[in-house]
């Protein structure tokens, strides 16, 4: 399944904050440097997920175009339902909880 | 830029205190000024807008004046400027109160604010809509194109949409709705309601809609048990609202709006982590929504469950 913002992009987006909104803040010259350090692991992350496979959202583009076309068979909500509560385990593993 | 904010403020309100950014506001700025001995709170557009159906300023102005003037708790509008520092903004009362919904749903609320809700609810969807000609009227097939502008396969949402065609409810003729009526856009204090804020998506809609947007699970900010905006029950509000209004909406169209209410919202979670993914507004906060969708998604699938869809 993929997802955006993807991996790279959520890294990315944390890049920008860090150095863009964070550090120009920041005065005490230990903090700079950590979070220059920081943003050095963050570039890390992002060139090892450069080198993983895209994910592949073939299988997703088609179930989604079924349901658009109104081909709802028994068992659709159950499937869908269990693709969401995958996600969730990454995207907000807590939620799940709530139900 | 707060020097030229000052300026423009100054010579429409006169001698005005140090302007103060408040935190929060996903799409405008909020700036806390006192002028004349008065707490105002000025309303200036930021870099991008939610949906692309958000009321310009000039026009989310003119809606709280029409409100105000017709008796809906709202903040006493004052003035727009069309220019201030560069962009549109408007001059409002500053209400003291809470609007954080985390917070509010945390204390205990006063008993009677449900029926207040469905009491200023019904004001709203009396306002005289000629006196707004601007205000379009929404379908939820909006939705789809929205979605459809994302390109992003999203299964959960298509089936719940899917269900929103096939059971549609016999439409009510539409009014003036607020769009966005919900814990975290109504400032609460110790005696209850004391305002209703954030009119940028009021347009013409079936009343239910409006009515059933409280209801939406992401709106009870973690007091899930309370369905009415983690606060309260919905029976007396649905009851005090029909009562008010003679619209005598069902407990069912409830359940199909509170689902339009998820869909809706779903998509929306989608378009803010794109205006962060195209780059109209780079945010950390807007690209994770991305991600979170996938809560809505699943609230989604838990009320097809419920609705008896398998």
């Amino acid at each position: 399944m993929s997802e955006r913002p993807t991996p790279d992009e959520l890294a990315e987006a944390i890049e920008e904050f860090l150095s863009g909104e964070i550090l120009p803040t920041l005065d005490d010259h230990r903090l700079r440097f950590r979070t220059l350090v920081a943003l050095n692991a963050l570039g890390i992350v992002r060139r090892e997920l450069a080198k993983l496979p895209r994910e592949d959202d073939a299988e997703q583009r088609e179930l989604a175009a079924r349901i658009r076309g109104g081909d709802v068979p028994e068992g659709t909500l159950a499937r869908v339902k269990a693709d969401v509560a995958e996600r969730l385990q990454i995207d907000s593993p807590r939620y799940l909880d709530r139900y | 830029m707060i020097a030229d904010m000052r300026e423009a403020l100054e010579a429409v309100l006169g001698p005005i205190s140090e302007p103060m950014l408040l935190p929060g506001g996903a799409s405008k700025e909020a700036w806390a000024v006192d002028a004349g001995g008065e707490r105002l709170l000025v309303r200036r557009a930021g870099g991008g807008v939610i949906h692309r159906h958000t009321l310009s300023l000039r026009h989310e102005f003119e809606v709280l004046e029409v409100a105000y003037e017709q008796g809906v708790r709202a903040p006493r509008p004052v003035a727009y400027i069309e220019a201030l520092a560069g962009r549109e903004a408007f001059v409002m009362e500053r209400l003291e109160g809470e609007t954080i919904g985390r917070r509010i749903v945390r204390e205990p609320v006063p008993a009677g604010l449900p029926v207040q809700m469905a009491e200023e609810l019904a004001k709203i969807h009396a306002l005289p809509p000629e006196r707004l000609p601007f205000l379009e009227a929404a379908t939820i097939d909006r939705l789809v194109v929205e979605l459809d502008e994302v390109g992003e396969p999203h299964p959960a949402i298509e089936l719940g949409l899917w269900w929103l065609r096939e059971n549609r409810p016999p439409p009510r003729d539409p009014v003036v709705v607020h769009g966005d009526f919900r814990i975290g856009n109504l400032v609460v204090d110790g005696s209850g309601l004391v305002g209703v804020l954030d009119w940028e998506f009021a347009h013409l809609d079936d009343p239910a809609r409006d009515l059933a947007f409280s209801l939406v699970r992401a709106w009870r900010f973690g007091a899930d048990a309370l369905r009415l905006g983690g606060i309260g029950d919905v029976e007396p509000y649905l009851e005090r609202y029909n009562e008010l209004t003679g619209f005598d909406v069902r407990p069912e169209e409830l359940d199909y709006w509170e689902l339009a209410g998820n869909v809706g919202w779903a998509i929306g979670c989608l378009t803010q982590a794109q205006r962060h993914l195209t780059g109209q507004e780079r945010s950390v906060e807007l690209a994770i929504l991305g991600r979170l969708g996938a809560e809505v998604e699943y609230e989604i699938c838990h009320l097809l469950e419920r609705q008896g869809v398998a």
